[in-house]
């Protein structure tokens, strides 16, 4: 009677065990999963001009713009510069490989926990080839040293875009934070 | 009583020595300039100074001023200055940027034609010495000199670091230079205005060795240019044998076909979207 109920008792321990390690892993899965999504971009473009912006250009600017933002996360996280060639040009695409640069100088890295943009299209030239931007963005930002977490906060940012167009997709041209204007 | 006062006083103490160091950026701060940051606390800590294209990291004494050199902040943008001793502390500022040294200019088509409406466009960003976009309005003025003609003028104010403007294309073709300029700063482009459509499209036939001849007059636009070499014009004949369209570009200003008639013929012209004149030819040849 005593050996039956150690034997369950290890079969139910055994169950937990695998139990938990399936949990674990799907939740790993699900954080890796996050991580490579491409952040939500809402676009506004209602206030543009001159020019107004044509329905399909309107989604490939959410598109790109996201994977933008999605790309820079990595290519901070994992100090790749060749990540920003896909989405960025420019200004925007010196800027962030001194950046890198300089985190793999100083081993300090940037993370971003990007939790969405949304934005606002200020500006569309006559003649379609450029656009800037308002982006509002809801971001977790890490910064660390080595190993260690020396700044963590959840931020609301405002930066401006300028972005223009290339072969088959709209590159960031340049994206400068801006300090929060009050209505 | 007092046991539980002292208890209290001793443990604000240590509170008020275990508070974190502190940095007080000052409330301004601009591109290229450098600045002290003001800290408190005692001992040694490390800064770090994280910008847009700036990451620096140094070690440094509590209770002091840091200095932050020009080159930490070229990028106009957010910093993020991090100060860890026992705990890390940080705080954020923004650098505005510098004065407008750098124009940018975008014209739009390179190639127009002329009298056309609207038809070019030029839009100006304003940048300083780190190519950061001014963001502070600047007034603009944008210049268009003609061929032949007098320069004409318009001031436009930046919004958001970027000016535009519209123009209608000269009567005249030629190159007309677009210019816009800041102060001393100023950037100029040229836009070659070309001839519009054929305008008053005539053509006149000759006897010719193999059949009828027939000849434009000089093809000019509406406003007197020559429409340019190259342009295709159609020639159209109906007769006994049925239509027949030929195409030929203009060649020193005129186009000239040779056409085989049988019996009555009417023969038309047109060149892109305008209709010429029409010729009836009453024999065969």
């Amino acid at each position: 009677m005593r050996k039956l109920a150690i034997t369950i008792l290890r079969r139910l321990i055994l169950l937990l065990a695998a139990g938990l390690v399936i949990v674990c892993f799907s939740f790993l899965q699900s954080q890796i999963h996050a991580a490579s999504e491409a952040p939500k971009v809402d676009l506004n473009p209602d206030n543009v001009g001159p020019r107004a912006i044509e329905e399909l250009t309107s989604k490939t600017i959410a598109r790109d713009y996201a994977n933008s933002w999605k790309t820079m996360a990595e290519a901070l996280d994992k100090n790749r510069v060749d990540l920003l060639d896909g989405y960025f040009t420019g200004f925007a695409k010196d800027k962030l490989t001194q950046l890198i640069a300089q985190q793999k100088q100083t081993g300090v890295r940037i993370r971003y926990d990007d939790r969405g943009h949304k934005l606002d299209a200020l500006f569309y030239s006559p003649s379609g080839d450029a656009m800037q931007l308002r982006d509002r963005a809801q971001l977790g930002i890490e910064i660390l040293d080595g190993g260690k977490v020396i700044h963590n906060e959840e931020a609301n940012m405002q930066y401006l875009v300028l972005m223009t167009p290339g072969a088959d997709r709209w590159l960031v041209r340049d994206l400068v934070t801006t300090p929060e204007v009050k209505p | 009583m007092r046991t539980w006062l002292t208890s209290l006083l001793v443990f604000s103490l240590c509170v008020a020595f275990a508070q974190a160091a502190e940095l007080r950026p000052p409330a301004q701060v601009t591109a290229g300039t450098p600045f002290p940051i003001a800290s408190n606390g005692t001992g040694e800590g490390t800064f770090y100074l994280i910008g847009p294209a700036q990451i620096s990291k140094r070690k440094v004494n509590l209770g002091g001023e840091i200095s932050v050199q020009g080159d930490e902040v070229e990028q106009a943008g957010m910093y993020t200055a991090i100060l860890c001793a026992d705990q890390c502390t940080s705080v954020h500022f923004y650098v505005r940027p510098a004065q407008t040294s750098r124009l940018s200019l975008l014209v739009h088509p390179s190639r127009v034609p002329v009298a056309a409406s609207n038809a070019i466009s030029a839009v100006a960003f304003v940048f300083d010495r780190f190519h950061n976009l001014v963001l502070t309005p600047q007034k603009v003025d944008f210049k268009v000199v003609p061929p032949g003609g007098a320069a004409i003028s318009q001031s436009k104010t930046t919004a958001n670091g970027t000016a535009w403007i519209r123009l209608t294309s000269a009567r005249k073709g030629g190159p007309a230079k677009v210019g816009a300029s800041i102060g001393d700063l100023a950037e100029m482009r040229v836009v070659q205005q070309v001839a519009s459509d054929a305008c008053n499209l005539r053509i006149k036939a000759v006897p010719g060795p193999k059949g009828i001849a027939v000849e434009t007059e000089p093809v000019r636009d509406c406003s007197g240019n020559f429409v340019p070499d190259g342009t295709v014009v159609s020639f159209t004949k109906t007769d006994a044998s049925g239509k027949t369209t030929v195409d030929a570009p203009i060649k020193r200003g005129v186009t000239q076909v040779e056409m085989a008639v049988s019996g009555p013929a009417r023969i038309s012209v047109a060149s892109g979207v305008v209709n010429g004149n029409e010729l009836s030819l009453g024999g065969a040849r």
